[in-house]
């Protein structure tokens, strides 16, 4: 009796010891829930540098040329015609022949943004839900998060339909104003463009100046952005407004040029990438690790173009082009001529928008404002800048604003594929010349369907609002 | 409680009875009159019981009618009736395998009285096939239980599966219990040759009482122990071996061929695509190709002549696979184990030491594995053990499976012979290191116009990377398990096991200073550790008793698991040549920390009756309470309940000659899976790690559903099992039908909400099949004998509900009525003999824009269809055939394991077979491609520009049946005459082949690849040749 007594003893104790909140105990400790967030300006700030830091991350494709942001600016670069791209990563986008629905640069250059939005919708819908964020972090907060909803929504407009005055009517892709789970249909290029301008608009009301560092979005990115859009929808009023308030407090500095673009501190940049050693996307930073052909490290297999080599003064700044290995003049080979404009470090900072850019914005907008006096000084306080030697054109009317689109391909190459930007803007085309590897088959005619891709597979698999006939026509 | 009160109460009443009517002595023996020490003597009917004493004597006091039950383990149990007078002696004979005893489910039973699903493979089978792991044994031996080993890396763990897949993404893998508690570790830490016996439990009824961790079934593996009362055994064992890969390689070409193609495709391209005349996209591709290809091996600016033939011949042909490849591969195992026990005590004490050698240059498992086990009777009602394990493993193992640009395979398969090995200047020569020494080329010097930069495999060589860096894992494990069993009346037993493990992981990887992926930042290490902390507690009441005829057996068992990981992680970069520890780093790069914990509380109950040992059942429930659900799903309720008649026991049975053996048995039961969905899955997180500078930084998590569920199975088991004309035909069949519900499955999501997938829980599979398992023993004499097995299964898996109608899911679809693993891809439809090109599938629609059910053919892809293409990766038969002979003092032994009617895609393949990249290595078959219009082929032209030949479609989808020769092994054991003189009482030497040969339809992969049916670049499984001795004192 006394051992059966012990025994059920043990045996209850061992099950009374075990109280309700053995169970509850064990927490996650590399998480923190929602309730840290959204309760702070600490917490909300957390959430926003985390969105940063995402922009620059490979998005699961396990492929060099798709990492977050820089690669789906480095692609537009390369489908131009003043790079010439080796056989390399990036190989089809320069080519121009990487659209299809399974094609890795469509997925990803639809996924990558919407990554971002889901995001950001979670961002604007928690500081709108908190109740202990007092109402100027509010603001503060949902101005970088509506700018960087419309900034990744005016991507998306750009890459999966004709540009904005071709036809606001047709197909975009769907939009999200909040966190969601069911896929939704197609929008309109019209519903997409009036989003990102409200967006961007009521994050210009609620920004500030100020900001953790250049990487955040304030009141200056909020303007440049807006100038950009305005540009492609050819509002020029609007983008030469928005443009002049971008560059506010970022003067002109030429003797940064040949630094390698790998500083975010340069004063001329006004919202860029920064990278450090222990969070660096090293070999796959674009455009650093595909241009430097002198590093030993990176993929560094881009040329230029003799032609748009050829623009350049010997004396002009942006002037970084060289004959790497000894080929002479007249060679042919589109390994002609190298750059050294972007320098791959371990920890390379990545440009994403520039004083210059917006100087020439708003000199571009003045000039189609009949405006060609203002314009041309704009212009020319630019060249000046940048070349010592550099002698006014005289130029007006149209043959001002080629000049401008020119200078704009001159100072901003290898940076946010402006060439294809205007091109597609302007419904003009890219037609390749000079010493390219791969000229006619690359050429992309004005209004070209190959300025934008197919909608991914991968969506119309799982979007019961989005079916395979989307894709017709396109 | 009160139940327990009241059957001692009853017990106690009972034994008062019963006494001092009648005392009947006598002595135990075995067949051959040796005393059985420890034999149990029970009065039927009552709870009346003795056991003998050392030297076999009993004394028993029992009523005046009474029958005695005399009972040994390992031997036939037997009823006497009608005692005349007060002396009984008894032999007992050692039980038929029928008879065996069964480690299940916390406990042993007799395998006659198993109602559930149980197979068993013992020592004797594992020595038989000198198992080199405890998978491999269990590899060909069982039906139903599916084993893959993917890739030829030792020491890693095989993918196992227990009657189909009952899961999509929470684990499939069965639950392994090692001496009573779950086994988190690395199965290849256990040494097989101290292992007693694997119990593969397969249905509900015997999985039930593990809850929720037994749906896809419970891998019982039992060690060694002592017996008592034995002569102390010394055994010795020692084997070596030599390798090779098992399946051959892929046919891969050499540089002449290569270059020739490279031009053909540029060609092509020029005259097909940009339209130029044939003269002019030759003379183009000449021109162009060296500044494509960015390398020379013939030094001539032009090798190739605008008619496409090679001009010179090469400077280097690169054998890549002779440079990644080890030719002198080798394995060896030692062993040495003690066992013995005195009166009370018993003990086991076993030693082994493992070094397997891995065909990728560089790589190794080693391993020693340490047991004791001691068990002792601490008096006449309290007996106690400790079973105490240390095992240490360290695995060197550069990257060969994957996509990784180092990984062997993958390199094998995408950089071909035209690279070379060696850096070489614009001339072709070889470049020398200041002391006078090749320097493996990297392919990154980029101002170098020619032989400086590849972009295929830039910055890496993959036999610089087995040089250069380091990718080593050491694992150490420490367990003990230990008991207290106290037997408070004859009936009760209370039985407490403590178990404790702790294991730590130790993965150590550094990238050299001066070459290859970490050079710019002067040599890289990454180390990471982690401790993995076990807890298990258990405390049982068992209760047995005797009425008559009648037997029943209940258990009431409380048990805790704890479960914790602690990781530790730090990077540093910046060293000094031949510095690879972190205190050498100049610059710390990252660290990285956590702690997870998990933790399971479960009651469980079984009760088993049996009548006369002909009629069996027995029920069984559990309820467990898991962290991995939120509070208001955490708590689940499983059961089961079996039953079975041993008909042969019937006497209208007993009467039929020929039948010796017949059991008939059925259970249903409901079980629960938890595992392989993370360890929060149901709260919406933010996840820390996305500083962006100094700014602390974090990202939203994947969307959970916070009422995410276990997962169920139900299963229905039937089986028969019989044994005809004395052994010439023994065996059983059994049909399972199992079907779980609420299936956690990360859905797809629409990739424009910005997330991939939400794990929720979405659907039902069913799983069913039938599993044959035939014996025969068709010579059994005293010099010569000889045994036949055979066993298979027929698995089937169909989906039989969606939340939704239906899931893509990479290159198959899910619909009802479908299985997971259908095909369903892009339908090749030939190489179209005017063009070249290759042509797929597509629906012919009418004019609505419907299909109308015929098909036609498109060169255009995204244009083509996706259909099921009537093929599936899971496999229609699986199985094993083995069979033994031995004559005189010779033994041999073979085992087979079978695969047929599964495909698998070939990923290498399409690779191979792809020329959009004209800088990748090539299959030996693109000699059949199209070449000019007219030719029947199905091979389309190569052509270097973006096309979609080589994209998913069923032309890299194969037929991937397979025999193998798992093991053979021929033994000859030396004669007492010979191992008398020696002084030892064994002596067996023996050959042993593993993987000699396999039979496979798709050649160029190894047939083991996963499960669904998809190549990654894997290491092939080796063969292996070993000779060994086994010697026992």
């Amino acid at each position: 009796m006394k051992k059966i007594l012990i025994s059920i003893a043990l045996v209850s104790t061992l099950i009374v010891s075990c109280d309700k909140d053995y169970l509850n105990e064990p927490k996650p400790t590399s998480s923190v829930s929602t309730s840290v967030i959204f309760t702070s300006r600490d917490g909300v700030n957390s959430f926003i540098s985390g969105i940063l830091r995402a922009s620059r991350l490979e998005l699961n494709l396990d492929r060099l040329d798709t990492g977050g942001l820089p690669s789906l600016y480095f692609a537009r670069t390369v489908k131009g015609n003043d790079l010439i791209l080796g056989v390399q990563w990036y190989r089809f986008d320069y080519n121009n022949d990487n659209r299809d629905p399974t094609d890795k640069r469509t997925v990803f250059s639809w996924a990558f943004p919407y990554t971002m939005i889901n995001e950001l919708n979670i961002l604007i819908k928690g500081i709108n839900d908190s109740e202990n964020l007092s109402a100027t972090d509010k603001d503060e907060s949902l101005s970088q998060a509506l700018t960087l909803r419309a900034f990744y929504y005016f991507q998306l407009a750009m890459e999966f339909q004709h540009t904005y005055s071709y036809d606001a009517s047709l197909p975009a892709p769907p939009i999200y104003t909040s966190p969601a789970l069911e896929g939704k249909a197609m929008s309109t290029l019209t519903e997409m463009y009036t989003l990102i301008l409200s967006d961007l608009n009521d994050a210009v009301e609620k920004g500030v100046d100020s900001r953790l560092d250049k990487s955040y979005i304030n009141k200056n990115v909020t303007y440049g952005i807006l100038a950009r859009v305005n540009q492609v929808m050819g509002n020029w009023s609007a983008a030469e407004i928005a443009a002049s308030k971008a560059r506010i407090g970022y003067s002109l500095n030429a003797s940064n040029y040949s630094n390698g673009f790998n500083n975010i501190e340069d004063e001329e940049w006004i919202w860029g990438i920064p990278q450090t050693v222990d969070q660096t996307i090293t070999i796959n930073t674009a455009p650093h690790s595909f241009t430097d052909n002198s590093n030993k490290i990176g993929y560094g297999e881009a040329f230029w173009n003799e032609d748009f080599v050829n623009r350049f003064s010997d004396t002009d700044v942006r002037n970084t082009f060289f004959d790497l290995f000894g080929l002479g003049d007249n060679s042919g080979s589109y390994k002609a001529r190298a750059s050294s404009k972007f320098k791959l470090t371990f920890d390379p900072d990545i440009p994403l928008m520039r004083s210059p850019e917006m100087l020439l914005i708003e000199a571009e907008a003045k000039a189609r404002q009949d405006n060609d006096a203002e314009a041309a000084t704009l212009l020319f306080s630019l060249q000046k800048n940048r070349d010592p030697k550099a002698v006014a054109s005289g130029n007006s009317g149209t043959a001002l604003i080629d000049e401008i689109l020119v200078e704009r391909r001159k100072e901003l190459y290898g940076e946010i594929g402006v060439e294809w930007f205007d091109a597609k803007r302007l419904r003009k085309g890219i037609t390749r010349t000079g010493n390219h590897r791969v000229k006619s088959p690359g050429n992309l005619l004005p209004d070209d369907k190959k300025f934008f891709l197919k909608v991914p597979q991968s969506e119309i698999d799982a979007n019961d609002n989005i079916d395979e006939s989307v894709n017709d026509d396109r | 409680m009160k139940t327990i009160f009241n059957l001692s109460l009853i017990a106690m009443l009972s034994m008062q009875l019963l006494s001092a009517q009648k005392t009947i002595t006598g002595v135990i023996t075995d067949e051959t009159g040796v005393p059985l020490p420890g034999a149990t003597v029970i009065e039927l009917g009552t709870t009346n019981g003795v056991s003998s004493d050392f030297d076999g004597n009993y004394t028993i006091e029992t009523g005046e009618e009474a029958a005695l039950e005399y009972s040994f383990v390992g031997y036939s149990s037997q009823i006497i009736k009608d005692i005349d007078g007060d002396l009984q002696n008894v032999s007992l004979y050692p039980s038929n395998e029928l008879d065996e005893v069964v480690v299940v489910a916390y406990g042993v039973q007799s395998k006659e009285s198993i109602v559930g699903s149980i197979a068993v493979i013992s020592d004797a089978t594992i020595q038989a096939q000198q198992a080199t792991t405890i998978t491999q044994a269990l590899q060909g031996s069982i039906p139903g239980v599916n084993i893959i080993t993917s890739g030829g890396v030792p020491g890693t763990n095989p993918i196992i599966r227990i009657r189909g897949v009952g899961s999509i993404n929470a684990d499939s893998s069965p639950l392994i219990i090692v001496d009573g508690a779950p086994f988190n570790g690395n199965l290849n830490n256990i040494a097989q040759e101290q292992v007693e016996s694997i119990s593969v439990l397969k249905d509900a009824s015997s999985t039930s009482l593990y809850g929720s961790r037994g749906a896809n079934g419970v891998i019982i593996i039992t060690t060694k122990s002592g017996t008592k009362r034995s002569k102390t055994q010394l055994t010795i064992s020692s084997n070596y071996g030599v390798s090779t890969n098992a399946s051959a390689l892929h046919d891969l070409i050499n540089v002449d061929d290569f270059t020739k193609y490279a031009w053909e495709s540029s060609r092509n391209n020029e005259q097909y695509v940009n339209g130029l005349t044939p003269s002019a996209a030759g003379s183009k591709a000449s021109m162009n190709l060296i500044s494509e290809l960015k390398y020379n091996p013939y030094g001539l600016s032009q090798p190739v002549n605008t008619s496409g033939e090679l001009l010179v011949s090469p400077m280097w042909d690169t054998d890549w696979k002779k440079a990644i490849f080890s030719d002198n591969v080798t394995r060896k195992e030692h062993g040495v184990s003690i066992n013995g026990g005195g009166e009370k005590t018993s003990f086991y004490f076993g030693s082994n030491y493992l070094k397997e050698e891995g065909q990728v240059k560089t790589t190794f498992f080693e391993r020693i594995a340490t047991r004791l086990k001691i068990d002792t009777e601490v008096n006449d009602f309290i007996n106690a053990g400790l079973n105490v394990a240390y095992t240490t493993s360290k695995l060197n193992a550069p990257s060969q499976s994957g996509d990784g640009i180092q990984g062997a395979i993958q390199w094998l398969y995408s950089v071909p012979n035209f690279y070379p090995l060696y850096q070489r200047d614009g001339n072709g020569e070889l470049i020398l290191n200041s002391a006078g020494e090749r320097i493996f080329d990297y392919g990154n010097n980029l101002t170098q116009l020619v032989n400086g930069s590849r972009s295929n495999g830039a910055n890496e060589n993959a036999v610089g990377a087995i040089d250069n860096y380091k990718f080593i894992t050491n694992r150490t494990s420490t367990t003990m398990n230990g008991y207290l069993n106290v037997n408070i009346l004859e009936q009760l037993k209370f039985r407490s096991d403590v178990f404790y493990e702790r294991s730590s992981y130790d993965n150590f990887s550094y990238s050299d200073n001066n070459f290859g992926i970490a050079a710019n930042v002067d040599g890289r290490v990454t180390q990471n550790r982690d401790f993995d902390t076990t807890l298990n507690l258990t405390q049982s009441l068992n209760y047995k008793t005797y009425f008559g005829l009648n037997s029943l057996n209940a258990d009431i068992i409380f048990e805790t698991l704890r479960y914790q990981i602690d990781e530790l992680g730090a990077s540093g970069i910046g060293f000094l040549t031949n510095v690879n520890v972190l205190n050498g780093s100049t610059r710390p790069e990252g660290v990285s920390g956590s702690n997870t914990e998990e933790r399971l509380i479960s009651l469980i109950s079984r009760i088993s009756y049996n009548y006369d040992k002909k009629y069996y059942l027995e029920a069984s429930a559990r309820r467990d309470g898991s962290t991995r659900f939120s509070e208001e799903s955490r708590w689940g309720n499983f059961y089961s309940i079996g039953g079975s008649w041993i008909a042969s026991e019937e006497s209208f049975i007993k009467d039929i000659d020929f039948i010796n053996y017949l059991k008939i048995k059925a259970s249903y039961g409901e079980l629960g899976n938890n595992r392989g969905i993370g360890y929060f899955p149901y709260l919406q997180l933010f996840e820390t790690g996305f500083s962006q500078g100094e700014n602390p930084g974090v990202l939203s998590s994947s969307p959970v559903d916070p009422l995410l569920t276990w997962e169920k199975t139900a299963m229905l088991n039937y089986g028969v099992e019989f044994g005809i004309f004395d052994g010439l035909l023994d065996g059983s069949v059994e049909i399972y039908d199992k079907e779980s519900i609420d299936l956690i499955y990360d859905k797809p999501l629409a990739i424009s909400t910005g997330n991939d997938f939400i794990k929720t829980n979405v659907g039902s599979l069913r799983n069913y099949g039938v599993e044959f398992s035939l014996r025969s023993t068709i010579i059994d004499k005293e010099d010569l004998t000889l045994n036949l097995g055979l066993n298979f299964s027929l698995d089937n898996n169909e989906i039989s509900k969606l939340s939704q109608k239906e899931f893509i899911n990479d290159n198959k679809k899910w619909e009802v009525g479908r299985s997971l693993y259908e095909f369903y891809i892009r339908e090749s439809a030939g190489v179209d003999p005017n063009d070249g090109y290759l042509m797929w599938y597509k629906d012919l629609l009418d004019t609505n824009g419907e299909p109308t059910g015929e098909r036609t053919m498109t060169k255009v892809y995204s244009e083509a269809d996706r259909y099921y293409v009537g093929a599936s990766s899971l496999p229609d038969i699986i199985g094993g055939f083995n069979t033994s002979v031995t004559y005189k003092n010779f033994d041999l032994n073979a085992l087979f394991n079978f695969s047929f009617g599964s495909y698998v895609y070939d990923h290498s393949y399409a690779r191979l077979m792809n020329t959009t990249d004209i800088t990748g290595q090539r299959h030996a078959d693109i000699a059949n491609r199209w070449t000019k219009p007219g030719d029947v082929t199905d091979v389309p032209l190569l052509l270097n520009s973006q096309n979609y030949f080589g994209a998913t479609s069923s032309r890299f989808l194969f037929k991937n049946d397979y025999i193998r020769l798992k093991a053979l092994s021929i033994g000859y054991s030396f004669k007492e005459s010979f191992t008398e003189r020696l002084n030892v009482s064994r002596f067996r030497l023996y050959l042993q082949g593993d993987n000699i040969f396999t039979y496979q339809t798709h050649k160029g992969i190894d047939p083991e690849q996963d499960l669904s049916g998809a190549t990654n670049n894997r290491s092939y499984q080796l063969k292996t040749f070993s000779l060994g001795v086994n010697v026992q004192f």
